[in-house]
Order: C-alpha cells, then structure tokens, then sequence
C-alpha cells in the first residue's frame, strides 16, 4: 500500500496537481509514519508555497535531506536561525552540510542575510568547488564582489571535476544511458560488481533516469564530492547497491558508515545513484548548448536544486541555460537542449522537475526499500511509466529541442517504448558506449564551462562596475544566446552605470522583445526611460509590468517612477513603498524611497531608506549616492565626502560621483584636491559636461577667471544652450568689469529660459551692472 | 481675476475669484513646515481648517479686528504668492474685505509689503507679492503675517477657508549657483 500511496503522490506531483499530492501524502504519513515520507510531505508543501506546514512537520528531524527541507522552508518564512541551525547544527560543528553544494549555497544565502559577508563568501565558494556549475552561487559572489575572475572559476579544474564525477559514475554504477531525448535505455556500462542484481540496478537505474529527466533544475551535484574520492564513490555504490539495509539505515539518515564517509547521507545517496544517470545526461545534454528559460530564479532553484542532489550534469545544463537564456520570472521555459529526458520533462515548469525529482528521491528510497517485495514488477512498472510519462510530454509538449539529432531520436524512440523497455534492459556491457560516452562528457564539460566562463566573467565585471569590459566580454557569446533577455538586460545594465541612456534603452527594449513576460531588470529600465524623460514609453512599461504581474517589486518600481517624473512625489513614494512591502530584500526599491523622501524634503526618512538599502546590499553605490547628496544638501560636507568616496570605491568609473565629490571638496574648501577630482571626471567620461562646469566654479571662487572662462567657452560647445553657462560667463564678466560682454551672456541666458529665481538673479544682475556703467567707461 | 492698481497707491482692488487652485508649475508651496498661528479663534473653528484642504471647513476669529494669521518659518524663504480662500456668497458679512500683508524676521520687526481690497470674492484670490521690479521677484522672510484689515459690510469676525503660500522651486541640485535647463546638464546631473 506504501508504494502505491508513494507512486500516486509523485504523480500527482509531477502533474502539478499539489492538492492531491497533499492529501494522499498526509494519508501516506499516517499510515507509514516515517521521515521518508515526512520528506515526501514536506516536498509537496514548498511545492505549493506552503512552507509552513513543511517547517511544521520538519522541525527537530534530523536526517539530512529532512534538515535541508527544513532549511528551505525556514528561509521561505524568513526564519534565518532556524534555517541555520538545521543546516549546520551548533553542536555537531563537524556535521556535514546536506546536500552539498546546494546546502552550501542556501547556508551562503543565509550567512549573506544575517550580514556575515565574509562566511557567506566562503561557503558560495565551497558551493562552486563542490559543483562548478552552480551558477546561483557565483552570482551571489560577484553581487558580494568578491568573486574568482570566470575563467578559473569555470575553468580546468571545474572541468575535470565534472569530467572526474561522471567518470566516476560511470565506473561505478550501472550507466544510464539515457537515449536521445528522453529515453531511458540502461546503458550497460556495467562495470559494477556482480554481487548487485540486475534488476536492482536497474530499478535504481530507472528511478536515476527519472530523476535525472525530471530534476532540472539542477540539484547539488553532491556526486562532486565524490568525484574527488572516486573510490569512496564507487563504495558508496557498491554498499548502496549490495546492500538495501545501508541504504535504508542511509534513507534513516544515520551517519554512514566509515566507507561512505564523504557520502553526505541522502542527499548523496541520491547523487550517487543518480549520478549513475547523470553522465547520460550529461552527455546528452552537454553536447547540446544549453538553452533554457529560467523560470523563477531564487525559489525554485533553491528548492529544485537542493532536492535534487544529483542534478549535477543537469544543474549544469540548466544553469548554463540560464546564463545565456532568457530569464523569465514567470513564462513558460522553453528547455533547449539538456539533451535528455529531463529537457523534456523540465520544459513545464521547474517546479515540475523539482517536484519529480523531488518525489523520486524519496521513491528512489521507497522503492529501493520495498524492492524486496515486489522488485521484479516494480522496477518495470517504473520503467514504464516513466517512458509512458516522457513520451507523452514530448508528444505534447513538443517545445523546441535545440539539437536537432536528439529529437529525431526521441521522435523515433518514442514510438516505441516497449521495445525500449526491453532494450534497455539488454543493454547490459555495451562498454563502447562508455568509451565514447567519456569523451562526450569531457566535450560536453568543456563546451558547457566555456559558455559560462563568458556569462560570468561578463556579470562579474558588471557588478565590479567595470562596464565597458562587461560589454565587450558579453559581445564575445553567440549571436543566440546575446538575444536573449537575461543578457541584453545585462548589457542594458552595464550601459546604464556608463549614463549612457540611449544604448541602455535599445538593449533594454531587445530584451522586452526577447521576453515581454521577463520582470528581471525592468527596474532599471524604468529609470532609464526616467531620465530620459519618455513619459509615454515609461507608463506604457509600468501597466504592462503591472498586468504580468502584480506582485512583483519591480512593477511597483516602474510605476513609482512613472508618477515621480510627473513630480507626484507623494503617489511615487506610496508606489515604491508597495514594492518594498512585497520584497523587503529588493534593493533599489529602498534606494528608490529614499530619492522620493528626498523630494519631499524629508531628510530623516530619506536617510532611514537609503540606510535599509544599504544593510540589504552594502555594494549599492546608489544608496552611498543619495546619502551624501543629502549630506550636501545639509551642508555637512565632510559626511558628504566620505559618502560620495565610498560610492565611488565601489563604482569607480562614475563621473557623475567623482563630480559631485569634488563639489563638496570645493565646499570643504580643499580646492586643489577637488580640481584633480574634476580633472578626472572629465577625462572619465567625455559626454558628461557637469565637471567642466563645477571645474570653472571652482576657479571663479579661487579667482582664476581667464582659466574659468576658458572652461566655459570649452563648454558652449558641448552645451549649447544651457542657460546655465551663459549666466555663470556673464557673472565672470561682471567680476572683470567686461559690462558689455556680460550683459550679452546675461542677454543669451536670459532667452534660454531659466527657472524664476534665475531669471530674478539674472535680472538683478542686470540691473545692478548698469549702475557702475554710469560711474565709469564700459570696457 | 481683475486687478485693477491705482496709481501712487499700494492698494489693489481684487474681484472674482477661482474656484479652481491653478499656480504656475514652477511654484512650490512653501509653507508646510511652517508654524501657523491665528490671533483669535471660535473653539471648533480653528488655525487647521486653514490648511486642510477642505473648503467646508473654516478659521472664524473671535476677538477684535484685525484679525491676524501669522506664518513662520524655519529658515528665511523666498515666498512669491499667497492664495486665499474666501467665499462671499457663503460667509457674506464674515468675508475678508481689506486685506494687509507684512513679512519680517518676527513680530517685532513686521513690515507691511502689500495691501489688497477684496470685493465679492468667490473662490481662490491670488496675492503676488513680487514688487515691480524685476530683482524684487521674491520676499525673503522668516515670517508672514495676514491681517483681515475689515470685512464685507462691516463684519466684525472673519471667515477664511484656506490659504497656501508659494515660493519658487529650490535648486533639485544643491550648491549651484544656477539651475540647470539643457537636458545634457540635467541627465548628468543626478543619479537614480
């Protein structure tokens, strides 16, 4: 009865049908109670964003997978201690963290929202060592600043080490040999020892492929670990498949024996098995480029890829995928390649892959535990079904597969699942197969790394705010993955910190093309279309990303900077406070408050927004900006100074910045050091003409008018018709008692339409110029 | 809204009167944080119906004429229109009808700067308080006193229903000498 509750559950699971999945499993739990199922339960929970009913039933377990389950939903409910605790427990300092690389990366996550920066570092870096290809866990280390440069980080090593897994997998453990697009034919690279059974392989062998095909989303490739210790992984195979006790006492989440040391318990114990599949995957996958659409980034990665320790070679494909794929919040992804079964299955939703894989782990332990009873039946029904299920997505589905050759195959294969069945179970020593298969994954690695070698040197750089190196690196990816969203956001971002609207906006438009349901950087772009004061272009945006969706900050975001651009202070302070309501980790949405605050004169609270943003993300220079822009309204200027210096030490190429410190240098009265700043915001960048002008400030006050106006006449040239210049021209006049020059400059600036003070200062200026004129000849 | 000035006289007589709020754009109002006082008043009928932004609501005084409204600010501020409320065929004798304007640092050095005669008001009455000289665009004052002078037929107490004071907009960038009109200037010239 056990297994048929557990069948129907991750069925209903991988059917998205959650409210079945609920309470079949809650039948399942009272009727077996077990942690396993405990497990099963849990996943259907945070599969239906209930994490507190998981925190609920999960709390005090202590089986690894349970305690990363637990961790998952602690963080969803913002309970960072507790998520903490579960993962790596104050009284087993030496207790190893579940699920490897996605363990590392959630207790990252966590270390990096209870400000311990330096911790969450390290363990990112663990993440990557134990899985190059979790690509989450270097975008949090360039979003810190403190990543490796891309080419190390995906580099040889990286490489070897997931050539080592799969190799090691496929030593080890019966391969998977999935076939060309979904097909689970058991390859028989059957280097395992006799003593396992063929059908026992097999039925792990099933349960693998199907949790490779489901698992997309990319699991921690805890097979890494062993990778490094192939022997011990092999062991691990070997005491897994001799034995379903271990395995059992594994399931139970006893400290494995000495010979599995470095299996972390379950959640290797999936990888293990599933890395027997995952060189298949891998192989297929990798040798396509991978290509798939992200669904919704922190959450269900996390949650997909915990899970699913073996989703290593999967992770990759996906992870790779999103690198160069459109990230989408909330469509529907398309799963390029990723070659196997699990592109297929992955296409619905990660959730999807999550789940299934999700529900396989369990079911793998499930099955394998009740292997003794029904094996023989079972593990074909497994079989069965599973094809049956791949053929059937893929029939339906049929979204796009990027490699061409897989879908042939699979369109062939597909037909006939029964003989499949059967061939695959004849697959047994095809050793050829693992010859080549070897080389593929080594290519397939490669070819994988090199794509996000580029990904990530590009958004490294970005972060580092080294833009134009950002932009050239990303020009360096193919035409196809450049067109897509995630990337030309991207390069729309790097624009952005360069000011250079127009660009930013063309690349930001590219991206709404590649995906109008995309939100991911539609923040910026409303600032983009903000400063270039396209008011119809940026309400447009605003409804459009409001009626995808309503829950998102960044729509908020948009439609705040929409009324702030009809000066509605009020509306767009109301509106950007909405967005941090809905995600109090969002950023610039803070940052945003705080300029609005700012706009309406209200210091204080400017000052507490501009101060959350930065306890959020100390690497927002925007926040460092606007608190020293107040300072400087304030007139503290030292306060100014030292806010605007540590915005430009994180964002050293702003001219914009290196300006306005010079501005309040010039305040503090410290003229020389301020004009070697001006020097160089000029040279930084030469669009930008608001140095020039504060560098002839500057000399006015020290009294160098000649220098001054020389800068001026320079600046005419950029700026012709800024009132501005004239005026300032026309007070230098003034002071070299040039009257006639001056009331001209006074004149020009005068028919530029300055505002009302202007005019009356201008105008007074004016006026009092004529008096000397009678007391003395006009020069 | 008719202004008609008499010659040698600092008096203008004021007729009609918006019932919509419209000032320039590039006027701000000034005085929100601003301490607002009155020199007398009915209970229930208070300063804050001045600045609620309700037409039903109203100050009435209770005392003797004139009847003052005082206006002080934190820092000195260039103030450059008032706009008064007031509505004849609502409050009839209770309606303001000689109206005097005085700005200082304080009560003890208040000067009077406009006066104006208000005539069957029905709505919003614009006050400018620029000189004619082109450099007198402005008053820079710490403080703004309004004193209802007499009223419509001989009133003894007032009625006022709203008022707001404008300034010009404050430089969006600090420490500069002038503001900035060309986009090139003002796309550099802050960050987001």
């Amino acid at each position: 009865m056990e297994g048929v509750l557990i069948e129907c559950v991750q069925n209903s699971l991988r059917h998205l049908l959650y409210r079945n999945a609920i309470f079949i499993c809650e039948r399942l739990c009272s009727e077996f109670p077990s942690e396993t199922n405990l497990q099963l339960l849990a996943a259907c929970y945070l599969q239906s964003n209930q994490a507190y009913s998981a925190y609920h039933i999960l709390k005090g377990t202590q089986m690894p997978q349970s305690r990363y389950l637990f961790a998952i939903s602690c963080y969803q409910m913002d309970l960072l201690n507790e998520a903490e605790m579960a993962l790596c427990p104050s009284n087993e300092p030496m207790a190893e963290v579940p699920n490897g690389a996605a363990g590392h990366y959630l207790l990252g996550l966590i270390y990096r929202y209870t400000d311990r920066l330096k911790s969450a570092a390290q363990q990112f870096n663990q993440a990557l060592s134990l899985d190059p290809l979790l690509w989450a866990a270097y975008e949090e280390l360039c979003r810190l600043g403190t990543a490796g440069e891309a080419t190390t980080v995906f580099g040889e090593s990286a490489s070897e080490c997931i050539q080592k897994q799969y190799m090691s997998h496929h030593d080890a453990g019966p391969q998977l040999q999935a076939s060309s697009d979904d097909h689970i034919a058991v390859s028989g690279r059957q280097q395992m020892p006799e003593n396992v059974s063929t059908r026992q392989l097999r039925h792990l062998n099933a349960n693998n492929i199907k949790d490779n095909s489901l698992n997309h989303n990319g699991a921690v490739f805890s097979g890494s670990t062993t990778a490094s210790q192939p022997s011990n992984g092999v062991h691990s195979n070997i005491s897994f498949y001799n034995t379903p006790s271990p395995m059992a006492t594994q399931l139970s989440g006893v400290a494995p024996p000495p010979l599995c040391r470095n299996v972390i318990p379950n959640g290797q114990l999936s990888s293990s098995v599933s890395a027997d599949v995952s060189p298949r995957s891998t192989v297929k996958s990798t040798l396509q480029p991978p290509r798939r659409k992200f669904v919704d980034e922190g959450k269900l990665r996390k949650i997909s890829g915990r899970l699913f320790s073996d989703s290593g070679p999967r992770r990759s494909t996906r992870l790779a995928g999103e690198g160069g794929p459109v990230t989408n919040t909330s469509g529907v992804p398309v799963t390029a390649g990723n070659g196997t079964n699990h592109s297929s299955k992955n296409h619905t939703s990660s959730k999807l892959g999550s789940a299934a894989s999700r529900s396989v782990t369990v079911r793998k332990g499930q099955s394998l535990s009740t292997e003794t009873v029904n094996e023989g039946q079972f593990c074909f029904f497994v079989v069965n079904h599973i094809i049956c299920f791949l053929t059937r997505l893929n029939h339906n589905l049929g979204f796009s597969v990027v490699d061409d050759s897989r879908l042939n195959t699979v369109s062939t294969t597909s037909g006939s699942f029964p003989s499949l069945d059967t061939r695959s179970c004849e697959h047994d020593g095809s050793m050829s197969r693992a010859s080549t298969s070897v080389s593929k994954v080594a290519n397939g690695a490669l070819e994988v790394l090199s794509l996000l070698k580029i990904l990530g040197e590009g958004y490294r750089l970005s972060c580092l705010y080294r833009c134009k190196d950002a932009l050239d690196v990303f020009l360096q990816l193919p035409l196809k993955h450049y067109n897509t969203s995630w990337v030309l956001s991207q390069v729309g971002k790097a624009h952005f910190e360069l000011v250079d609207y127009i660009e930013s906006e063309r690349a930001f438009r590219g991206a709404r093309l590649a995906s109008p349901y995309s939100l991911e950087g539609m923040d910026i772009y409303s600032t983009v279309l903000y400063h270039l004061k396209e008011d119809m272009k940026l309400s447009y945006l605003a409804q459009e990303l409001i009626s995808t969706d309503r829950l998102a900050p960044q729509s908020w975001c948009a439609m705040g900077n929409c009324y702030s651009m009809q000066k509605d202070h009020e509306t767009a302070l109301k509106n950007f406070q909405r967005a941090v309501q809905l995600n109090s980790r969002f950023t610039y949405a803070h940052t945003l408050c705080g300029h609005e605050y700012v706009a309406l004169e209200d210091y204080e609270n400017g000052i507490k927004s501009y101060q959350n943003a930065l306890q959020i993300d100390a690497r927002h220079y925007n926040a460092w900006y606007g608190l020293a822009m107040i300072y400087l309204r304030q007139e503290k200027y030292e306060f100014s100074e030292h806010h605007f210096r540590k915005a430009l030490n994180i964002n050293p190429c702003s001219s914009v910045i290196m300006s306005y410190l010079g501005t309040s240098l010039h305040a503090l009265k410290r003229n020389e050091e301020a004009l070697a700043v001006m020097e160089k915001a000029i040279i930084a960048d030469k669009k930008n003409p608001l140095p020039m002008y504060q560098k002839a400030n500057i000399l006015v006050s020290l009294e160098d008018f000649d220098g001054a106006l020389a800068v001026l006449e320079e600046l005419k040239e950029y700026a012709p018709r800024e009132s501005s210049v004239y005026a300032l021209m026309g007070k230098i006049y003034k002071r070299r008692l040039m009257y006639d020059k001056a009331m001209l400059h006074f004149g020009l600036a005068l028919d530029l339409k300055p505002s009302a003070t202007d005019v009356a200062t201008i105008k007074a200026a004016m006026e009092k110029l004529h008096v000397p004129d009678e007391l003395e000849d006009s020069i | 809204m008719a202004t008609e000035s008499s010659e040698g006289e600092e008096e203008t007589k004021l007729m009609g009167g918006n019932p919509q709020l419209v000032v320039d754009g590039d006027l701000r109002e000034m005085a929100k944080n601003a301490a607002w006082s009155v020199s007398s008043c009915k209970p229930g009928n208070g300063v804050s119906a001045l600045r609620d932004d309700n037409y039903e609501t109203y100050w009435q005084s209770d005392g003797a004429q004139p009847h003052l409204v005082n206006i002080q600010f934190q820092k000195k501020v260039k103030l450059q229109l008032v706009a008064l409320y007031v509505d004849f065929n609502l409050d009839e004798s209770y309606t303001p009808s000689k109206i005097s304007i005085r700005a200082g640092d304080g009560f003890h050095n208040l000067k009077e700067i406009k006066t104006v005669e208000l005539v069957k008001p029905t709505g919003w009455v614009y006050i400018s308080l620029s000189g004619n000289d082109p450099r007198e665009a402005f008053v820079n004052t710490f403080m703004l006193q309004i004193g209802v002078l007499s009223n419509h037929l001989n009133g003894r107490d007032t009625h006022v229903r709203q008022i707001k004071v404008y300034g010009p907009q404050p430089n969006p960038i600090p420490l500069q000498p002038f503001q900035f009109t060309s986009t090139e200037f003002i796309t550099y010239s802050i960050l987001r």
